[in-house]
């Protein structure tokens, strides 16, 4: 017969045992399959060498403080970092900053300071902001300390490291925007 | 040589048991997996009653579909195989119904313990003590049986099914054990003996593991037997089984810390996790084209037979999954998913998808010929595939574009990288809430598959009359020549190498200078040597191979070994080394009396379902949570809390974040502090009293575990506890809010007011 399927050798042989009626193929195993395999044991090696033996990789915490090293310069070169009280008063009469303080106030603050910013005031749980009492000094500078590196033990949240300098600046303007600017 | 006849009759009645238990259990835990995806969505379906709350029934929801859905289907498709490919009755009627009340019970337990909030809080190993005797025991009921029918075998050698369940009875036994060891404080509580990076490592050791051998090996098996039988057609490849199965075996156990990548494992456990993990993906595979390739010659029946459209679709998820575990542990992808639904969908995939649909292929082969009559309805069969499919892909999308796109929310940053795009968590959480909603509905199609499924069963047996299988065989008496003993197991090419190649590649990973070289030029040599000697006596290792497939005991002796090093390599050295070495810079303060209190009812709740409390060595997570978790500031966490899945933010350094009263009005009603969040209600603990009582008991276990307490009374515990409940509740007082201090709020702000304090302490002179 010409037209017999050939027949690969001993390829499509079926094992001689079955087990309940099931037969067994040995074919070889698929060589893409294979590869897969070593390569990724290749990988393994090629890694192992790199990050632990030669400890040419780095480990997590050195790429991690270096990335924290370049934020941290990045931050001190930024100059919403530099502010002084006449800018932030100036910042507090400038309805840009006032109206992108307002809406971090609103998405941040109002929990524990309430919408109208009176706080305990009103059954918040912060201090209210609007009256004239200042617990940690009533310079623009103190408030934006405040803000920035919160305070721990009374419940206020560091928001510097969360929302950053441009943010803890505007929320700042906003709040000084209820207050007077004092006469010089 | 002495031949005589004898027919056997199977037990089928006890896999029709466990049949009719897959079905129910399987309804029952996919209705919970929808009633909790729907309260991520809808907080108001907590209905603020602790035992309805989400936190304590995703823990029922898990351990219902793992154990008593996918349990009771493995247990029905081994018992009906095994007998089948052994020739020979299950070896005890006794073992095998003690075996089913048993194991029901269990899972009646589990249902009744769980709402309740008895829980040791580790991830599928919830249950508490006594139920994990009694779990351990029923599985040695199982093993004693399965072991003994094969030892009353009239079929001489081991067909690949039976490897896999072999492989599946030893290693669920070690995992489950090791990772229940605990000293109990009462009768329905303990602490486990590990504790931090220890208890976490343990944990996903466990964790990984139970998924390879609960939900893949036994269900490889079933496809091994079923699948062949449904197509009619040989399996593909006899050897692609030996390679895969061993392979599949020995990897699965080293990738288990890919669960852990990023945190504050060590870094080798971190390097052996992530490339473990992408080794596996080729064994995985091997399982795969086995299996859909055993179709070739049969895609024409997919047309018509249901059971093979189940089938093709299960193996089919099945490289699916295991193809997105590989990918998922590479670090940098890890960082993205890890914690987010992403890792919700990828389980998904394999437990609707391989298991469910495994299941659903196996009961209609089954059910005609266990009851001997057609199945009722072959449209209805068609329709629960359709249904279950389109469910599945909803779901399983839906997971993958919400985890993304919370992943990369929670990690996006602007000015200059400096700081987070999204500070506020709920922003990343809202963006989801669609996507939550559309994996309700992928969820409920699902269900309504297996509720056509059940209704289909229940017509087709509904006066049927039930048969069991029956063989005649000739007994013959084993020949003596095949008999394997200690050399023969041990002293062979094939044993000898692999074990000096794991040897000597462990040297090479874990020694330094030249022993790490000695082990790479060793592993080497072996590497050349078996793979000359593979084309010079290939022929004598099959032999060798074809020996020890009619010889259970040395096959499942191997199997333990191959199982048991990568355990063993990855826990003891973590476990034998001084826990004073593996601090880092940091060490946390001991709990007070009050604060344990309050950490007993964080791990009642399961709030570590939603919160994890480990800040990776990432920017976003620093940027967001604060400095980087430390092995020192969860060392006396027994459980750690480590966690797996933020719903909520982390709360590793939450301690001090915000005053008491934010804490209690929080957990009073999330929403009055927290604008648009989806946390449940926690109104009890502000009736509740807190278990002071216990205290003294729970410290001695502590103190037992190796955390500093030191000497006190029982008196001192109660006046401390009581002491440090009166400052809070004074506190509170002053900010506007009356708490009386016995309430189990206040301890429970004790806690998490403490979350995050540890004491510096001198980085060890590097001694590794």
């Amino acid at each position: 017969m010409t037209n017999a399927p050939k027949q690969p050798p001993a390829e499509d042989a079926i094992r001689e045992h079955t087990f309940d009626g099931i037969q067994e193929y040995d074919k070889r195993l698929p060589n893409w399959w294979l590869f897969t395999l070593y390569a990724a044991i290749a990988f393994w090696v090629g890694y192992w060498f790199y990050y632990q033996n030669a400890k040419i990789g780095l480990s997590n915490t050195e790429v991690l403080q270096q990335e924290l090293a370049r934020i941290e310069a990045a931050k001190l070169a930024d100059p919403a970092n530099q502010l002084d009280d006449g800018t932030l008063w100036k910042m507090s009469r400038n309805a840009v900053f006032v109206d992108a303080g307002k809406a971090t106030f609103t998405t941040t603050c109002v929990s524990c300071h309430k919408e109208s910013l009176r706080g305990t005031d009103e059954g918040g749980i912060g201090p209210n902001l609007v009256d004239n009492v200042w617990i940690h000094g009533n310079k623009p500078t103190d408030l934006l300390k405040v803000v920035n590196e919160g305070v721990l033990a009374k419940g206020m949240p560091a928001w510097g490291p969360v929302i950053g300098a441009k943010k803890t600046s505007e929320v700042v303007a906003f709040v000084l925007s209820h207050h007077e600017v004092p006469a010089q | 040589m002495s031949e005589t006849k004898a027919t056997i009759v199977y037990n089928d009645r006890i896999v029709r048991q466990f049949l009719y238990a897959t079905l129910v259990w399987g309804i029952v835990g996919m209705l919970v997996g929808v009633l909790i995806a729907s309260q991520l969505n809808f907080w108001r379906l907590n209905f603020d009653t602790p035992w309805l709350t989400f936190s304590r029934l995703r823990p029922l929801h898990t351990n219902a579909v793992i154990f008593a859905f996918v349990g009771n289907m493995m247990f029905a498709g081994i018992y009906y195989s095994t007998q089948r490919l052994v020739k020979a009755r299950l070896a005890s009627d006794f073992l095998s119904s003690l075996h089913f009340w048993g194991w029901q019970a269990i899972i009646v337990a589990a249902a009744i313990t769980l709402p309740l909030g008895l829980t040791r809080s580790k991830e599928y190993a919830e249950l508490i003590w006594p139920i994990n005797i009694a779990v351990a025991l029923i599985w040695v009921v199982f093993a004693v049986n399965f072991f003994w029918t094969l030892a009353r075998r009239h079929e001489p050698a081991l067909y690949v099914a039976i490897w896999f369940y072999i492989a599946t009875i030893i290693t669920v036994a070690m995992l489950y054990i090791v990772n229940h060891l605990s000293i109990p404080t009462s009768l329905l509580h303990s602490y486990p003996i590990f504790g931090g990076l220890q208890d976490g490592l343990v944990q996903w050791w466990y964790g990984h593991n139970a998924v390879a051998f609960f939900l893949t090996t036994p269900i490889l098996g079933i496809m091994y037997y079923f699948m062949p039988k449904a197509a009619e057609r040989p399996v593909y490849s006899y050897r692609l089984s030996v390679v895969h199965f061993w392979s599949l075996v020995f990897i699965y156990i080293w990738a288990g810390p890919h669960h852990l990548l990023n945190t504050a494992l060590p870094d080798w456990l971190q390097y052996l996790g992530m490339t473990f993990s992408l080794m596996l993906w080729a064994p995985s595979w091997g399982g795969m084209l086995n299996g859909l390739l055993t179709l070739r010659g049969a895609w024409h029946k997919l047309r018509t037979d249901p059971v093979l459209k189940f089938f093709a679709a299960g193996v089919t998820f099945y490289g699916m999954a295991t193809f997105e575990g590989p990918l998922l542990s590479i670090k940098s992808v890890n960082a993205l998913g890890h914690y987010t639904d992403w890792i919700i969908g990828h389980v998904h995939a394999g437990a609707l998808g391989w298991n469910g649909f495994m299941a659903a292929g196996m009961i209609y082969w089954l059910l005609p010929r266990l009851w001997n009559k057609p199945l009722y309805s072959v449209s209805l069969a068609n329709l629960h595939f359709w249904t279950g499919l389109v469910g599945i892909l909803l779901y399983v999308a839906a997971m993958w574009v919400s985890g993304i796109t919370q992943g990369l929310m929670l990690s996006a940053t602007t000015e200059n990288g400096t700081v987070l795009a999204y500070p506020n968590f709920l922003d990343t959480l809202n963006a989801i809430r669609p996507l939550m909603l559309m994996r309700v509905i992928g969820g409920a199609l699902y269900l309504a598959g297996f509720i056509i499924c059940a209704y289909n069963f229940w017509k087709t047996v509904k006066g049927a009359q039930p048969v069991d299988g029956t063989i005649e065989v000739f007994v013959e008496q084993p020949a003596p020549a095949a008999r394997m003993g200690f050399g023969g197991t041990w002293l062979n090419a094939p044993v000898l190498l692999s074990v000096f190649l794991v040897g000597f590649s462990c040297l090479w990973m874990l020694g330094t200078s030249y022993v790490s070289v000695a082990g790479l030029v060793g592993a080497i040599v072996t590497c050349v040597a078996g793979y000359a000697l593979l084309y010079s006596r290939g022929k004598a290792w099959q032999d060798w191979y074809e020996r020890l497939l009619l010889n259970a005991l040395p096959f499942s002796v191997l199997t333990f070994v191959a199982v048991a090093a990568g355990g063993l390599i990855q826990i003891v050295p973590t476990v034998l080394i001084h826990k004073a070495d593996n601090v880092e810079d940091r060490i946390q303060l001991p709990y007070t009396p009050l604060e344990l209190a309050g950490r007993d009812i964080y791990v009642r709740e399961g709030c570590y379902t939603c919160h994890s409390q480990m800040i990776r060595t990432l920017v976003p997570d620093v940027l967001r949570y604060g400095d980087y978790s430390r092995l020192g500031e969860s060392i006396y966490d027994h459980p750690y809390q480590w966690g797996s899945k933020r719903t909520g933010p982390d709360l590793a350094r939450v301690g001090g974040k915000y005053p008491d009263v934010w804490h209690l009005r929080h957990m009073e009603d999330p929403r009055s502090v927290s604008v648009g969040s989806n946390m449940p209600s926690y109104p009890w603990l502000l009736e509740n009293n807190t278990d002071v009582a216990a205290l003294p008991s729970k410290i001695r276990v502590q103190r037992m575990l190796g955390v500093p307490y030191g000497p006190m009374s029982a008196q001192q515990i109660f006046d401390e506890a009581n002491g440090q409940a009166k400052a809070i509740s004074l506190g509170l007082r002053e900010a506007g809010a009356y708490v009386a201090p016995e309430k189990e709020i206040v301890a429970l702000i004790a806690y998490l007011q403490k979350l995050g304090q540890s004491t510096p302490v001198a980085p060890k002179a590097a001694a590794k």
